[in-house]
């Protein structure tokens, strides 16, 4: 019954994999337009590398081409990936446009590939194995969602920088995602190569990858099977069209245009976002198991983070300077100081935000100046002056993102269905149901942050960080904007993580808050250290109160 | 040689004109719109149909052209840019909603015009020859150098001199601090689109009157130009533009000189790619890159 649509179905698996060259870049929010240029090395290497005549007599040069353009697809998107990497959105997007354009150009130029004309192979590709290769994709899109790698994809598309600081090693997860594109995108070529008989440079142009990023935004790239739906619409609009005997050649652009705006319109998310309002997505739930296999935290009294003459400058401004300060395990460490003391910047070095200018030190083990999720996996968390959350994330999926330090990866695991990989994302979210418990938000587990109370957000944060086990936890300004019952219930839960162990170093301009859960207070000025020591006896120094009110005789005033 | 760079610094003052209104939406709303090759596509085309049908002067044939190229800037702006404003996936959205109405306009010009190349009526522009200094230039090169050169001249007095400039400034820092200390946010933004579209409509008809005919990828074929100019002269500049814009064109006519025609293609790209490795600024650049 199908044969007769042989090429129709074939283009359509072709589209689906073309498009999930740009999926899996967009799953972590980098915008790669060079999939033209490296289907079109692939497909031309494959031309020269692959015999063609089946080996041993059994195996299609289809199937000898396959690797290979996924080989040299992935290589050369690796090449391309070491300098483009450093650029983010729009740069990045014009950069890899302009590699693909470059390999265009050399390919019409070169000798051995006869320019503009083209060369010519068996068409080798059925429609099965055109099909096969969209089901082996697909399967690997639907294991990877769910898993370590899935939420780090997902954590660096919302935020770099949280993600950095959840223990996410932003670097390797956009250069992963971009090589993963880049051999996608390398076996799209050769296929194209034998399913259509003839490649030449154009074939590879800027339409095509236009074709293929349309496809996969218009399916939805926070869903595994978006691709298909992209390249299914796409592809029934024009069937569609010769169904109802429509000639005109310009009716076909201008209803995929009409739909594509529509669909971007009404639908944020793409299709797919039609399917989760169909079913939409569960929360899963809490295993109800003890998270085990956690590390010991230090005894309490050790010293865990040594800072030595630190200090920080932009330009001639000195946001931080000379600050010496020692942090044991499981005290509480409050941090305070007037607006623009330099808190947030001190807090920032040691969590590996920024790099020292002057001054070394070492938390954790780490050197300071090491990237921020070195210092997340030797068990430093934090939360943020101004919450950044993951957008997209439910909260669940926010918190499971923070346990990204204590877990080990389980795609590859997951692929072969291995029971360890499951009991490994069980304890993950054990872990994760814990924290929301704790900070009391089980029951909005399924929300995303956006439809939280501000109170709850921060909560959220503290709930991510804590899911990471931390030795450390750093909170910059926790209270800021809660009430007080929130603010009181915030203290209480900052005692209740001390007693547990863990060192907590938090700025504040609650002093109340402070003086109640404090074990030792550190007040910045100027960025220096201008008192340090028992909390109330700091609060007490007549430096620190110039320094918050201004000179004594006008204390009276304010008080 | 000297003939050959002449002609880069016409063929680059195109390039620039494509590129200074592209540069302008994205400078000042952080917007890469991709439907700007098609709206200079619709110029060239809207050109030569007014020119054929009217036979209006040249002269009052491009503020016509860009007045319907400012009304199509004002509804692309609201079709596909305003009703994503504030959703999560803005960027890419815009990218692909732009996209999508390029891809409606250019059906919408197949349509009209079918899949012919048109062209402007038999000597609708005088098709006079200069000698100078050796150097043989027509008097369409030395028209659209000419207002390239305005244009960019008028663009400019405008952002750094009238109200409207400075609200577009204001927008470009912060859009939100802008409609809080009474910036009509909305008004400028359509402004913006309306200027943007004006100059990409009337750079498409200057394209067309200098080869004398268009076809539906007239706007294709520059587009990825489009992208190196405003990279090299760094994204939202609009004086960078300009010069990057004939520092392509020449670069592209020594290419000519001393290489092949077919190399050309590579010079954009190779440039561009070396700037945004070594340069994300641009090579004129001095607004702070901000991420998108």
């Amino acid at each position: 019954m199908l044969a007769g649509y042989d090429t129709l179905i074939t283009n359509i698996a072709l589209a689906v994999i073309l498009a999930y060259s740009f999926h899996v870049v967009l799953m972590a929010g980098q915008l790669n337009l060079g999939q033209a240029g490296f289907a079109s090395l692939a497909a031309y290497t494959s031309t020269l590398v692959v015999p063609t005549e089946p080996l041993f007599g059994s195996l299609s040069p289809v199937l000898v081409g396959i690797p290979v353009g996924a080989a040299v697809g992935g290589a050369a998107a690796f090449l391309v990936g070491l300098p483009v990497l450093r650029l983010r959105g729009v740069f990045l997007a014009i950069g890899t446009i302009a590699f693909g354009e470059m390999v265009r150009v050399f390919m019409t130029n070169a000798e051995w590939t006869r320019g503009a004309l083209g060369l010519r192979v068996d068409k080798w590709l059925t429609v099965d194995l055109a099909w096969i290769v969209v089901a082996v994709l697909g399967y690997l899109f639907w294991r990877l969602g769910p898993s370590r790698t899935g939420r780090a994809f997902a954590a660096v598309r919302e935020d770099e920088l949280a993600a950095g600081s959840m223990g996410v090693d932003v670097v390797r997860t956009r250069m992963t995602s971009f090589v993963a594109s880049g051999a996608i995108a390398g076996v799209y070529g050769v296929m194209f190569l034998y399913f259509f008989g003839r490649i030449t440079p154009a074939t590879f142009d800027f339409s095509l990858t236009l074709g293929g990023l349309v496809t996969a935004v218009l399916g939805g790239y926070l869903v595994f099977f978006g691709p298909v739906l992209g390249a299914g619409f796409l592809t029934a609009v024009p069937e569609i069209q010769n169904a109802l005997g429509v000639e005109a050649g310009w009716i076909h652009p201008l209803i995929t245009g009409l739909l594509l705006l529509a669909v971007i319109l009404f639908l944020p998310g793409g299709l797919s976002t039609l399917v989760a309002r169909l079913r939409p997505a569960r929360v899963r739930p809490d295993p109800g198991t003890e998270p085990d296999g956690l590390a010991p935290l230090p005894e309490p009294g050790t010293p865990i983070a040594e800072l030595r003459g630190l200090g920080k400058s932009y330009g001639s401004v000195q946001a931080v300077r000379s600050v010496d300060l020692e942090i044991r395990a499981g005290e509480v460490l409050g941090v305070i100081g007037p607006n623009g003391a330099g808190k947030t910047t001190l807090v920032n070095m040691i969590s590996g935000l920024e790099t020292p200018s002057a001054g070394e030190g070492e938390v954790l083990g780490v050197r300071l100046g090491a990237p921020s999720h070195r210092f997340a996996k030797a068990g430093l968390s934090r939360t943020f002056q101004h919450s950044k959350l993951f957008d997209r994330l439910s909260a669940l999926d926010n918190v499971l993102v923070g346990t990204h330090p204590v877990t080990r990866s389980t795609y590859l695991r997951r692929l072969l269905w291995l029971p360890s990989a499951r009991r490994d994302e069980r304890r993950a979210l054990a872990l994760a149901w814990a924290q929301l418990r704790r900070v009391g938000l089980a029951d909005r587990a399924h929300l995303r942050p956006g439809a939280l109370s501000y109170g709850d957000q921060r909560r959220l944060e503290i709930a991510r960080a804590l899911a990471a086990h931390p030795t450390l936890l750093v909170l910059d300004e926790p209270a800021a904007g809660m009430n007080h019952v929130e603010a009181g219930e915030l203290a209480a839960l900052i005692k209740d993580l001390a007693e547990d162990g863990i060192a907590v170093l938090f700025i504040e301009h609650n002093v109340k808050m402070v003086l109640d859960t404090c074990t030792r207070l550190v007040v910045l000025n100027f960025g220096e250290v201008i008192a340090a020591g028992e909390p109330r006896e700091v609060a007490a120094d007549p430096k620190v109160v110039e320094a918050y009110l201004g000179a004594e005789d006008e204390e009276s005033e304010h008080v | 040689m000297l003939q050959q760079l002449a002609n880069g610094v016409f063929s680059g003052s195109i390039y620039a004109l494509f590129a200074i209104g592209f540069t302008l939406v994205f400078g000042i709303l952080r917007h890469l719109n991709l439907a700007h090759a098609a709206i200079f596509t619709t110029g060239a085309f809207l050109g030569i149909e007014i020119a054929t049908r009217t036979g209006i002067p040249f002269w009052a044939l491009l503020p016509v052209v860009a007045g319907i190229g400012a009304v199509a800037g004002v509804v692309l702006e609201r079709i596909a840019f305003r009703p994503l404003a504030g959703r999560d996936d803005e960027h890419f959205a815009g990218l692909i909603s732009s996209v999508a109405f390029g891809g409606v306009l250019i059906a919408l010009i197949q349509a009209r015009y079918g899949t012919e190349p048109k062209s402007f009526p038999y000597e609708y522009f005088p098709n006079r020859l200069f000698e100078v200094a050796g150097l043989r230039v027509t008097l369409t090169q030395l028209v659209t150098l000419g207002l390239a050169l305005a244009l960019m001249l008028g663009l400019a007095w405008l952002v750094s001199a009238t109200p409207l400039g400075r609200a577009m400034r204001a927008v470009a820092e912060n859009p939100t601090a802008a409609r809080v200390v009474g910036v009509n946010v909305d008004r400028v933004t359509a402004g913006t689109y309306a200027l943007s579209s004006g100059l990409g409509t009337v750079a498409g008809a200057l394209l067309a009157l200098n080869i004398g005919q268009t076809d539906r990828g007239l706007g294709a074929s520059i587009e990825l130009i489009g992208f190196a100019v405003i990279i090299l002269g760094g994204l939202g500049s609009l004086w960078g533009a300009m010069a990057a814009g004939i520092v392509l064109g020449l670069a592209e006519a020594l290419t000519i000189h001393y290489f092949d025609s077919t190399w050309k293609g590579l010079v954009p790209f190779a440039l561009l790619f070396a700037v945004l490795i070594l340069r994300p600024r641009g090579l004129f650049g001095h607004i702070k890159v901000r991420e998108v």
